[in-house]
């Protein structure tokens, strides 16, 4: 096999766009990327797309908050031993506040690292393949081919109705 | 449905980015006036002590303790409208999404200030931290004032998180479309996001996530705010009511001020094919809903006093109403609850200026609300002799000041810097056939 290109269609309809990736199947050519201006529920339907597993590291760091709060309140009461407002110097009802405020906190930090170490950001390398349009109107799908199918590429894309970009590699 | 396109809504933000006008920069420095004045004022404090505030025995919460309440309230709109009308999947939400999350982060750090402010020595907020220390001094986590710690420093994260998480797609729609130095700037704050299916099936259940954590969040930091006061046992105060009482309250200042400020941004910016008049009546009508709850809440209050046949509590009730701050009282019951039913007609809810004039009444209500709540039941509570009435003095009135200041200071300024309504979810609606307003 020769030299690979990736050629990248752009464009400006949703269904045009959701239609040149599931056709892209049938052909030889590889789809390596698809960009858009918004979550686009039809290309994901067209790409198969499975539910993120970003949950889990919320899951998980909402259990950690809930038990880190619980205990730093615990040890703090702890280490006074002293009956306050006649409440038990382990007093569970309003630990559980701090428990729940935690829990939120951890399970957000969770969030937001599941959605950066899932989503691959930040990734700065990515910005070199590709088209500046796809975050303002334009659905960008990028495919390769060997350099000889470029053409063949090209007027596929055409053919579907989007512009093209060549990235040479 | 409007002609609105991917194009227009990108266009029509992003000339909000154009350099400023000279009017843009003389109000941006008219705040900076204000905020240093409050500045001032705090230095002064600082130096002479606290006593140059009005607060002391009996009443020692005063502005700063109102002000404290006043912009966690403001906070939580923000958090209604992109959290909880996220989950209810309501459209007209997505156009005023963004300055209202912004919103939410600035009244968060003002609120922040006025523990700061009102501990006199700032410099000893330190010892609410948990740490280890020589003294083997630890914060005790069964005190109201702790919950609040906790809920306000997770609450200021969260927000700031969300919106952040919020404005990366449009951060990159900016960078795509600039040159030079805020290129790079925003190349950098975007991430690389470069808008890819697979970063999309993430963000999309990381934003859900994230909407479904910030709503009992919001709720339970309100709850925690009333449970400073609920938890002591004064009479106006002790009561099982104040959470959901304050929850409602906050929400309906908050949405007051989301009018206050989007109808001048909407009119400056010319977004009036964004954010239709259709939004702003729906901010309305869900005013009526948050009003009458407040309505209902004032009038349970009295309704416990009486039904409780506890004199010290009806005593309190009577004299909130007829006593010395009866005025702020009435202030308080007319425009809050009296004022916002004008919005049950609708040519009032469909005219601006009449949304702009009860905002800013709801928005003066609001404020004698904490100030009728915080002042009147410690100034009179169980022992006559103990009694005592408190009035601001200039220095708070000044930090007071110095807060609006510096609240509408970082608004001004990110209005102008970012992106202040979110491309990327209008244009979302747009392709999913809503209009906005829906």
């Amino acid at each position: 096999m020769g030299p690979e290109c990736q050629v990248m269609g752009l464009f400006t309809d949703e269904e045009r766009a959701a239609s040149a990736v599931q056709a892209l199947e049938e052909t030889p050519w590889q789809l390596k990327q698809v960009h858009s201006p918004i979550p686009s529920h039809k290309l994901s339907e067209a790409l198969n797309l499975k539910k993120s597993k970003v949950g889990y590291f919320t899951l998980v760091g909402g259990i950690i908050g809930f038990f880190s709060g619980f205990a730093l309140a615990m040890f703090t009461a702890a280490k006074w031993s002293l009956i306050v407002g006649g409440k038990p110097v382990i007093a569970l009802v309003p630990f559980v506040i701090v428990g729940f405020e935690f829990t939120i906190l951890f399970a957000v930090f969770g969030n937001v690292i599941g959605l950066l170490i899932q989503g691959g950001l930040p990734d700065f390398k990515g910005m070199e393949i590709y088209d500046p349009r796809c975050s303002g109107d334009h659905f960008g799908v990028l495919a390769a081919c060997p350099e000889i199918e470029k053409g063949q590429l090209i007027n596929y894309f055409k053919e579907k109705g989007g512009v093209t970009r060549v990235f040479e590699s | 449905m409007s002609d609105l396109t991917y194009a227009k809504i990108d266009q029509t933000v992003l000339d909000t980015l154009r350099p400023a006008t000279q009017v843009y920069w003389f109000t941006v420095a008219l705040l900076a006036v204000g905020m240093l004045g409050g500045l001032a004022c705090w230095i002064y404090q600082i130096f002479i002590g606290i006593g140059v505030g009005g607060q002391n025995n009996p009443v020692a919460w005063g502005t700063y303790l109102i002000n404290f309440v006043f912009w966690v309230g403001i906070a939580h709109s923000g958090t209604l409208i992109s959290a909880i009308l996220h989950l209810f999947h309501a459209g007209w939400r997505n156009p005023i999404a963004r300055a209202a999350e912004t919103m939410t982060v600035f009244a968060v750090c003002t609120a922040g200030l006025f523990p700061f402010v009102h501990l006199g020595r700032a410099w000893m907020v330190y010892y609410m931290l948990p740490y280890p220390n020589q003294r083997t001094l630890w914060p005790n986590f069964q005190s109201p004032l702790m919950f609040d710690v906790v809920a306000i420093s997770t609450y200021l994260t969260v927000s700031s998180l969300f919106w952040y998480t919020g404005l990366l797609p449009d951060l990159a729609t900016v960078r795509d479309r600039s040159t030079g130095l805020r290129k790079k700037i925003f190349t950098i704050l975007s991430m690389g996001w470069t808008g890819k299916m697979e970063q999309w099936r993430h963000y999309t259940r990381g934003y859900l996530f994230f909407a479904a954590l910030a709503t009992p969040l919001v709720i339970s930091v309100h709850s925690v705010v009333s449970w400073d006061f609920a938890l002591g046992v004064v009479p106006g105060w002790h009561t099982t009511i104040f959470a959901p009482y304050f929850v409602a309250g906050a929400i309906h200042s908050g949405l007051a001020m989301v009018l206050t400020l989007m109808i001048p941004l909407r009119k400056i910016f010319s977004y009036e094919k964004i954010i239709t008049l259709e939004v702003l009546e729906n901010v309305a009508k869900t005013i009526i809903l948050t009003g009458l709850i407040v309505g209902f809440a004032y009038g349970t209050e009295f309704f416990i006093a009486w039904y409780s046949q506890n004199s010290i509590e009806i005593a309190i009730f009577k004299w909130r109403a007829l006593g010395h701050y009866k005025v702020g009282f009435w202030i308080m019951v007319v425009c809050n609850t009296i004022i916002p039913l004008l919005l049950f007609i609708k040519k009032i809810r469909r005219s601006i200026i009449w949304l702009f004039v009860i905002s800013i009444f709801i928005n003066i209500g609001m404020w004698f609300e904490r100030f009728v709540i915080i002042i009147t039941s410690v100034a009179r509570d169980f022992i006559p002799h103990a009694w005592g009435l408190y009035w601001p003095t200039v220095v708070e009135m000044g930090i007071m000041v110095g807060s609006f200041s510096l609240f509408f200071f970082l608004f001004v300024l990110f209005v102008k810097h970012m992106p202040s309504v979110s491309m990327t979810e209008n244009k979302e609606m747009l392709a999913e056939g809503e209009s906005h307003g829906a």
